[in-house]
């Protein structure tokens, strides 16, 4: 079979394939209770990897995303106690804020997205650790259950998580599939040149995308302080490899315009049942972030396309 | 001595050569003519080793061969001059000559400079051409560097045991007149020393160089001419399986334009650069042609009036509006459409399906609080599919695995379907075949007649002559000339020419 129009669909079949192969091996896997929690768990990098989608559909990257996780985890934590449910809100503009620096810094001052989100990245962490004082938060458990506890309670066996997840990937579907922006962002990715010829303002488009891409990742940073009950400036550290793998082998590749959130979806999944399958056959946590480099090797090598990278450096 | 036997390509979807024969005599010039997706580059891929067919054999001196790759074909003297310059602009012309092939050069570790001049003057003298080969390419012109080229697969000559066969790939497209008639002049001499593959999509060139003529049309070898016993029109019969209309530039549908308007209107216009004090004003229905050799800056101004690029001094006018700060967004706005030569890069976006393609440019009339109302967009791109006669499987389908000509169709329709009542056109024939050429001169009339404006750089100076109403002549980034075209009063091509060299 040609592996061009193989291509598409290796994703969802790695997936059965992954499913199949576990469940085989270790016979709680497929039991619904244990799919659920699985799932429950990923939430948080699924919400990045949501977010990274953005940035590498339109052919760059953000690598900021795990210290803008981290940062958000401490704002949360040390303003929960004076603003309320109106952290939240303040999480979100942080990180919308620094990824519009992120696509300014890239689109103004033409600096490459692995480089200008590398440097917000280490602005971020430099912000998380003076405002936590280089120490781990914790949130006052009563307030935080009364403001955020809804997000990770659980309605019947399902857990909230989970619908926070579907909502934001409907959120994030809808614009991909039906908004001008969602277009906008596939012809950058696509084909930039004819894009900026066809009069669309590329630029802001970049910028719009590194702000959700942002926005994205603070949404993972708070939704993982309220299930840890605090915040570190380290404390997500480990995540920004397998929120690219969870992108990278769904299907968008590096060089962008195809693939989207639902591949996304997907490759989260995958993720999922990696490292829940490494935790059964016992390889340790250390050794984890090993798998997920080659992985990620393993999919970009798959899925980048060729004929738009005239060289690699 | 070079022969192909029987041939065969695949790829999915597609059969690209159906069972070719093909073969080049000592010495001989061999043209090769096809329109677009005849299968005539993947023909020289397979010759010059980038392909290896599935089917068939490559026969050298009746052994067969085969090629893994192009540098395999080389050493059995192979060479190819790639239409896209293969030079590196910012080595000198000796190391690009003997970029891959330094070690004969090499003592003790080190390159011996002057030993390698004094070979590529060798190989320059070949080829006629009196340049220090310490030069930097960036600096030589285009046909100069065309020429290091040619220099550069000649070398072949003196590593390859056997016969040399040198394909040319379109290697006129952007010489100037006499540029062309020296490098014909040069490839019949060099045919001592080897023989030549011609691929050109002008015939006339073809006719006049080669000594015979492999027309292709659908994946095979259609006829074998040889030299004088067809006319071009047979030629091109054969090539599109139908006569070339006698009225091929549609003179006859040219009307007058209205003078009494002003669509845009271009005082004292200074660019960063050569480009100074550009003064024109294109009116409705009016074709205005910018003439001029490459680099004369005819895209430049093109591309001004588009907003890509940003005037030092003078005013741009557009329906009557003094505009500053000029951006795409507000051409657009402005109803300017632009159809860029690069079709591939600039014009369409590959992976994007057809309706998503025209509806680029004005993406905020097929939406409500930027929701796309894509049932509008579908039914748009359908109407235009019908109307342009795209051949398209659906308005599903990806752009990119449209042909040339359909492609350039999209591009017209994205700007026509939104509009834009300024059309400015660089190089829209670009790479198309005649049957696409004459559908882009019908809609540069349709536009006409509809009352759109157009500035047009064509692809050759007949083109120029044949569709416009006004010609600029362009050089060295000043207007020389204007001519006035009105049919049965065009000037000649010596007429032009005399004011752009």
């Amino acid at each position: 079979m040609d592996f061009q129009r193989f291509k598409p669909h290796l994703p969802w079949i790695t997936l059965v394939v992954l499913v199949a192969f576990v469940g085989m091996v270790d016979d709680t896997f497929l039991r619904p209770a244990n799919l659920l929690s699985l799932a429950g768990d990923i939430v948080p990098l699924f919400i990045m990897a949501l977010g990274l989608t953005f940035a590498i559909y339109i052919g760059g990257i953000d690598l900021s995303a795990q210290s803008m996780a981290n940062l958000i985890t401490v704002v949360a934590s040390v303003y929960l106690a004076s603003f309320g449910w109106g952290v939240a809100v303040l999480c979100l503009l942080v990180g919308f804020g620094f990824g519009m620096v992120s696509g300014y810094v890239t689109t103004r001052l033409l600096v490459p997205s692995f480089i200008s989100t590398l440097a917000v990245g280490g602005v971020a962490f430099s912000l998380a650790q003076f405002l936590s004082g280089q120490r781990a938060l914790n949130m006052d458990a009563a307030q935080r259950d009364a403001v955020f506890g809804w997000m990770i309670g659980k309605t019947g066996p399902v857990p909230n998580e989970l619908f926070i997840a579907a909502g934001l990937l409907a959120i994030t579907l809808f614009i991909e599939r039906r908004t001008t922006l969602g277009r906008a962002l596939k012809a950058v990715g696509a084909g930039e040149p004819a894009a900026a010829a066809s009069g669309i303002n590329v630029a802001r488009y970049k910028i719009l995308a590194f702000a959700i891409s942002g926005t994205l990742a603070a949404t993972a940073g708070l939704l993982f302080a309220v299930k840890l009950s605090g915040g570190a400036p380290t404390i997500a550290n480990g995540f920004l490899l397998p929120a690219i793998v969870a992108v990278l082998v769904g299907g968008t590749p590096l060089t962008g315009g195809v693939g989207g959130v639902l591949n996304t979806a997907i490759g989260t999944l995958i993720v999922a049942v990696i490292r829940s399958s490494m935790l059964y056959f016992n390889i340790q946590a250390t050794q984890q972030q090993m798998v997920f480099g080659l992985v990620l090797i393993g999919a970009i090598a798959l899925t980048i396309d060729r004929a738009k990278l005239r060289t690699v450096k | 001595m070079y022969e192909l036997k029987k041939v065969d390509k695949k790829f999915p979807g597609v059969h690209a050569l159906k069972a070719v024969d093909f073969h080049v005599n000592r010495g001989e010039i061999v043209g090769l003519v096809g329109e677009n997706g005849a299968g005539k580059s993947t023909l020289m891929k397979v010759i010059y080793g980038a392909y290896q067919p599935d089917g068939g054999q490559i026969m050298i001196d009746g052994k067969a061969v085969r090629f893994g790759n192009p540098r395999a074909a080389m050493e059995q003297g192979i060479g190819m001059v790639f239409q896209e310059q293969s030079l590196i602009a910012n080595l000198t012309v000796m190391e690009n000559i003997f970029l891959g092939y330094e070690s004969q050069f090499v003592r003790f570790g080190v390159i011996n400079w002057k030993a390698m001049a004094a070979a590529a003057t060798k190989q320059l003298a070949k080829v006629k051409l009196d340049i220090d080969p310490g030069l930097v390419t960036a600096e030589l012109s285009f046909a100069q560097r065309q020429l290091v080229e040619l220099a550069k697969v000649l070398t072949l000559e003196e590593r390859v045991q056997g016969n040399l066969v040198i394909l040319l790939d379109e290697p006129t497209s952007v010489l100037a007149k006499e540029e062309v008639d020296l490098l014909f002049k040069l490839v019949r001499e060099l045919t001592s020393r080897a023989s030549f593959i011609f691929v050109s999509h002008r015939m006339d060139e073809v006719m006049e160089l080669s000594d015979r003529i492999y027309v292709m049309k659908d994946g095979a070898v259609v006829d074998v001419v040889d030299r004088g016993l067809k006319t071009v029109e047979q030629i091109q019969h054969k090539m599109v399986g139908r006569n070339v209309d006698k009225e091929y530039y549609r003179e006859q549908r040219q009307k007058p334009f209205d003078a009494s308007q002003e669509l845009v209107k271009l005082a004292h216009v200074d660019l960063v650069g050569r480009v100074k004090d550009i003064n024109l004003t294109l009116h409705p229905g009016e074709v205005l042609c910018l003439v001029g050799t490459e680099g004369s800056g005819r895209e430049a101004i093109l591309r001004t009036i588009y907003g890509m690029r940003t005037p030092v001094g003078g005013t741009i006018t557009i329906k009557g509006q003094p505009v500053s700060g000029l951006s795409p967004q507000g051409a657009v706005a402005r109803g300017v459409g632009y159809v860029p030569r690069e079709r591939k890069i600039e014009g369409i976006v590959g992976g994007m399906t057809v309706y998503e393609n025209m509806t680029l440019s004005q993406m905020g009339r097929h939406s409500r609080g930027g929701v796309l109302r894509i049932a509008g967009e579908r039914a748009l791109a359908r109407e235009w599919i019908a109307r342009l006669s795209i051949k398209a499987s659906s308005e599903m389908a990806d752009c990119g695995n449209l042909s040339g000509g359909n492609q350039q169709k999209v591009v017209l329709a994205k700007w026509r379907s939104g509009g834009s009542d300024i059309m400015l056109l660089d190089h829209p024939t670009r790479g198309l075949d005649i049957g696409a050429k004459e559908d882009v001169y019908d809609m540069i009339r349709d536009m006409s007649e509809a009352g759109v404006g157009i500035v047009l750089v064509a692809d050759t100076l007949e083109e120029a002559i044949g569709l416009s109403h006004t010609i600029i002549v362009v050089k060295d980034g000043a207007i020389q000339k204007q001519f006035d075209c009105a049919v049965g009063a065009k000037p000649s091509l010596y007429d032009l020419l005399h004011y752009m060299i």
